[in-house]
């Protein structure tokens, strides 16, 4: 398939219009239409896997066009090993919010729907670009949907949380427009203006320059994560999105931060990561170590999971700035495992909370043998995210651990902390919810967990297992693009001549040509 | 003295737009007085006439009238968006002066002619062409702002306009007397002679604050913005609509005339000083005051005065692509703004009355098609991609960081974050914010809806595919630099 990732990301828009022309009163119809668009571009995005070589760290399925010709902007699509798991994440979780929604949604199915479809366009938009620009229209585009699934669809103080999400990641974001820009007029210096990532890999930029611009885009990034201290608008928006928002919020739209992070600010300003990893390693485990003690004081379920967010994420900061292989590889499936289980998370408070109307921990307790089926599902969730052995949150935080230590030693032992932390909080909200007396009488009669939700949780669950037993499946295709990725980085700092990737390449060929001529000969004067 | 004769061969093809409108114009009032019961026929025939004279632009190009009167493609740019804006305008006001009964000839002959007086600004290479256009524009402006004679607002606007713009003329008509004592002529481009050396006689430098402040308060320009929200307010909304964008573009070109002249020649910093205090003065109060505004037009009044901020960063850096930048953005402005006001002239209500942020809403639900345009014309203020208002930021930005002036950049983004709260807040209440009771459900015409879609597609259009469009205005932009 040519056009495979054109396809991929262009049909959910086709979705959403087609949901948009429906009569608003045909729920079932709607509901049906985008669950099966939704697993339309699963199964696409599947297929992206057989065409996809993970011995190589480039670019491929590669598709470009151009877009705005002046300013050197295109159109333009790709996937590499750092990208590929996470639009398979997007398109994962998509059709899994939409099951878990398919009975909760009261008010305007409609126009919820067709905002989750735009949203996941807008998602992988952004994962599937290759030129910076191209990026940023679906980083930005994202917002609304995002905007409007929290302002009209979430709790009391969705308005609040809605507006404080948006402000907070414009300010970040347009901050980056303007480095945006000004990496395009740079490009522009040397010959025609150029934003794809492989070209802005080679940009030479002055030192000056590139401090400043190494914090526009942090910071946007930093905001997106959130990094500790630009962390504040998660919990609020977590707590106030209906559970559909959150399991997206959490699962996709937080990872954009981290990519951003492995996509733009490593190898375009190399020298001022360097200069710079320390503090983002730090603000990193400030988080995780901060994230987990304000989740152990939370009452409510949601406002928990919202945290240990925080604090998970950190993990990621932490490895992608430790600059290792495997600590940078640690940090790309822990961005995937925390999109599983913090999603199945999310997922299961909202399931508790739509038959009980609280998430407040105090009103639970004992329920294990009420709904056995979904303390199960909850138990294995909640033990993905502490990182048992065997549960794929395990081999994240080892990964990223024992990348990290070589280092960054002193913050790897207090990050490690965080893991004990993660295991008191979660256990602990496992243990106030599901075992003990039932003390609220309403409990006793809790229905089980329901069919669809069962069909939503359990994909989420079967990953969880796999990555934890298998992790060469999911690690395999990514490395050869981190080591490319840190080779880059790492030559950048020494000051070697910058080639853009394509150069390499190409001197990667002639090399192996030569070094082949070379045997040859040698062939040649053995006989 | 050379003498050169005024009238050259095919003169009229320069002007036969000007002789199309004003006479379309004439006829309409005649028709109005002679049949006053077929009023059907009005708002189609201006419509057929401007939709004709976009279509078969003016086929001579050059200089006329003495070298005083140009036709280039940068007329051609501008003369397109005066006339997409009296289009939009028109099929917006039909319905409106429908429903408060005020229909009549007039009100599309006003129109027409100001866009004749627009055009002629847009055309004139000589300062007295520039102010008679100038004052053909303003008086049909008055005029039009008192249109709805019934209301006491829409009679203080125009009487706030007109003696604000008394002055704004006479500061022009004085600036313009100076500078021909300054050059010993009025054309713009004799100002070039007038500075060497790169220091401008005192003489230049009064002139050239005079037509500042003078162009300045045409375009709700900070410090002289005072009248712009009182008078939107005021008047009746779908002239608000035209007023806040149309007037400005024909500014604009004035004043990018007189500045490419200006800025290049004297070397002095301090006027490209004085430009920037403008610009940045204008995105500050513009976009801080706008968020303290619940009335709507007031709210789009403030914003205004932050756009002509935005776009006056790329009039002062004065390169090719820097004027082509102010273009795309006049053309982008007019389709959204024209666009938002639009959606406020629908709401049914008693003129007097304000149109505050809680009448529309709900809308997004009770109105999809008028929530949801709205909410894309918000979006587009802000910037926000893949709005034609996203390509237009990108573009006055990046040429100020092309040319260095990253400071202009800077407080433009940085105010831009402020803008976003205003402009959210108006989805907020399209989506998020139930209806009450009282609430006027807006009327959609089909004339006005179509309004409505061509500026909605205009603004995706651009937004998507801009390439075409810029093409055109660098095109455009090198006539005025080359020349």
């Amino acid at each position: 398939m040519e056009y495979l990732l054109s396809i991929i990301l262009w049909f959910p828009l086709v979705g959403a219009v087609a949901v948009a022309l429906m009569p608003k009163t045909a729920l079932q119809a709607i509901k049906v239409v985008a669950l099966t668009v939704s697993v339309v571009v699963f199964v696409l995005s599947v297929m992206i896997l057989p065409a996809f070589d993970a011995a190589s760290p480039d670019f491929q399925l590669t598709e470009q066009l151009t877009w705005i010709a002046v300013w050197g902007v295109s159109y333009a699509l790709g996937v590499d090993g750092i990208s590929l798991w996470l639009v398979l994440l997007t398109t994962f979780i998509t059709p899994v919010v939409i099951l878990s929604q398919w009975t909760s949604v009261k008010r305007y199915l409609k126009e919820y729907m067709v905002s989750m479809l735009a949203l996941e366009f807008g998602m992988l938009g952004a994962f599937l670009a290759m030129d910076l620009v191209f990026f940023y229209v679906f980083f930005e585009l994202m917002l609304l949907p995002m905007y409007l699934i929290i302002g009209i669809w979430g709790g009391a103080n969705r308005i609040y949380a809605a507006i404080k999400f948006f402000l907070f990641t414009i300010a970040g974001s347009l901050l980056m427009l303007a480095g945006i820009i000004y990496l395009g007029v740079l490009s522009g210096r040397g010959g025609a203006p150029s934003f794809m990532f492989q070209d802005l890999y080679g940009l030479t930029i002055p030192p000056e320059a590139q401090t400043l611009l190494f914090f526009v885009f942090t910071l946007a990034f930093a905001i997106k994560v959130p990094v500790f201290p630009f962390h504040t608008w998660l919990p609020d928006a977590h707590v106030e999105a209906p559970t559909g928002g959150s399991i997206i919020l959490a699962g996709v739209l937080l990872k954009l931060g981290t990519y951003g992070f492995i996509r733009f600010v490593l190898p375009i300003f190399p020298e001022a990561t360097f200069q710079w990893a320390w503090l983002l390693a730090t603000l990193g485990v400030i988080g995780i170590i901060y994230g987990a003690l304000v989740a152990w004081v939370q009452p409510d379920m949601k406002k928990l999971v919202a945290y240990s967010s925080v604090s998970h994420l950190g993990f990621c900061v932490l490895g992608i700035f430790a600059l290792t292989q495997a600590s940078l590889e640690g940090s790309i499936i822990q961005m995937v495992n925390h999109g599983l289980s913090t999603g199945a998370l999310f997922l299961l408070v909202g399931v508790i909370y739509e038959r009980r109307h609280s998430r407040m921990l105090a009103d639970f307790g004992g329920i294990a043998s009420v709904v056995p089926l979904f303390t199960v599902l909850f138990i294995i969730s909640v033990l993905a995210s502490v990182g048992l052995p065997g549960l794929n949150g395990f081999i994240g935080e080892f990964l990223i651990l024992a990348g990290s230590y070589g280092t960054f030693p002193v913050l790897t032992i207090i990050a490690t902390s965080g893991v004990i932390l993660a295991a008191i909080y979660l256990l602990w909200l496992v243990q106030k919810v599901f075992f003990g007396p039932i003390v609220h009488e309403e409990n006793r009669t809790l229905p089980d967990i329901g069919r669809h939700e069962m069909l939503a949780v359990v994909p989420l669950v079967i990953f969880m297992v796999w990555i934890g037993i298998r992790p060469e499946t999911f690690l395999r295709p990514m490395r050869p693009a981190v080591a490319q990725m840190l080779e880059l980085v790492e030559a950048r700092r020494n000051g070697e001549e910058i080639l853009t990737i394509e150069q390499r390449n190409r001197e990667a060929a002639r090399h192996a040509m030569a070094e082949l001529r070379k045997r040859e000969a040698a062939q040649e004067v053995s006989r | 003295m050379s003498f050169t004769p005024l009238i050259e061969a095919n003169w009229y093809l320069a002007v036969l737009p000007e002789i199309i409108l004003s006479c379309v114009g004439m006829i309409l009032i005649l028709w109005d007085a002679f049949f006053p019961k077929a009023k059907d026929v009005l708002a189609p025939l201006t419509i057929v006439t401007i939709l004709a004279v976009i279509l078969f632009q003016s086929p001579a190009s050059g200089l006329f009238f003495g070298n005083t009167w140009e036709v280039s493609s940068l007329t051609r740019l501008f003369d397109f968006i005066f006339l997409v804006a009296a289009l939009l305008a028109t099929m917006l006001s039909r319905d409106y002066l429908r429903r408060e009964r005020l229909e009549g000839g007039e009100f599309y002959a006003l129109l027409l002619w100001a866009t004749v007086g627009m055009m002629m600004m847009a055309k004139g290479l000589d300062l007295l062409i520039v102010v008679v256009g100038l004052e053909t524009l303003s008086i049909c402006i008055f005029a039009l702002v008192a249109y709805h004679g019934r209301i006491a607002i829409s009679n203080e606007a125009s009487l706030k306009y007109f003696l604000m713009g008394a002055f704004a003329t006479g500061f022009i008509l004085y600036g313009t007397a100076l500078f021909y004592g300054a050059t010993g002529s009025t054309r713009i481009d004799g100002l070039q002679t007038a500075i060497v050396g790169g220091s401008p006689s005192p003489l230049v430098t009064i002139a050239f604050i005079m037509l500042l402040g003078g162009f300045g308060f045409k375009l709700a320009l900070a410090p002289f913005h005072g009248w712009a929200p009182d008078v939107y307010q005021g008047a009746p909304t779908p002239v608000a609509a035209w007023l806040s964008v149309a007037p400005k573009a024909a500014a604009f070109i004035a004043l990018i005339r007189i500045v490419s002249e200006v800025v290049p020649m004297a070397s002095s910093v301090a006027w490209t000083t004085v430009l920037a205090t403008l610009a940045i003065l204008s995105m500050v109060i513009g976009n801080f005051v706008a968020i303290a505004q619940r009335d709507l037009k007031r709210m789009l009044a403030y914003s205004g005065i932050a756009h002509v901020g935005y776009m006056m960063i790329a009039v002062l850096l004065v390169r090719q692509d820097a004027i082509a930048a102010v273009a795309i953005y006049a053309i982008v402005y007019a389709l959204m703004n024209i666009g938002a006001f639009g959606v406020v002239s629908l709401l049914d209500k008693n003129q007097n009355d304000p149109q505050t942020l809680d009448d529309i809403a709900g809308m997004g639900f009770s109105r999809p098609f008028a929530g949801l345009v709205l909410s894309l014309f918000m979006f587009s203020l802000a910037g926000l991609p893949p709005t034609a208002g996203f390509i237009a930021k990108f573009y006055v930005f990046r040429v100020a960081i092309e040319a260095g002036a990253i400071n202009l950049a800077i407080i433009g983004i940085l105010t831009s974050i402020v803008s976003v709260f205003y402009y959210l807040r108006v989805v907020y209440f399209v989506y998020m914010k139930e209806a009450d009771e009282s609430t006027p459900l807006p009327v959609l015409n089909v004339l006005s809806a179509s309004a409505l879609a061509i500026a909605a597609i205009g603004i995706l259009a651009i937004g998507i595919f801009p390439s075409p469009f810029f093409r055109t205005a660098v095109q455009a932009a090198s006539n005025i630099l080359l020349r």
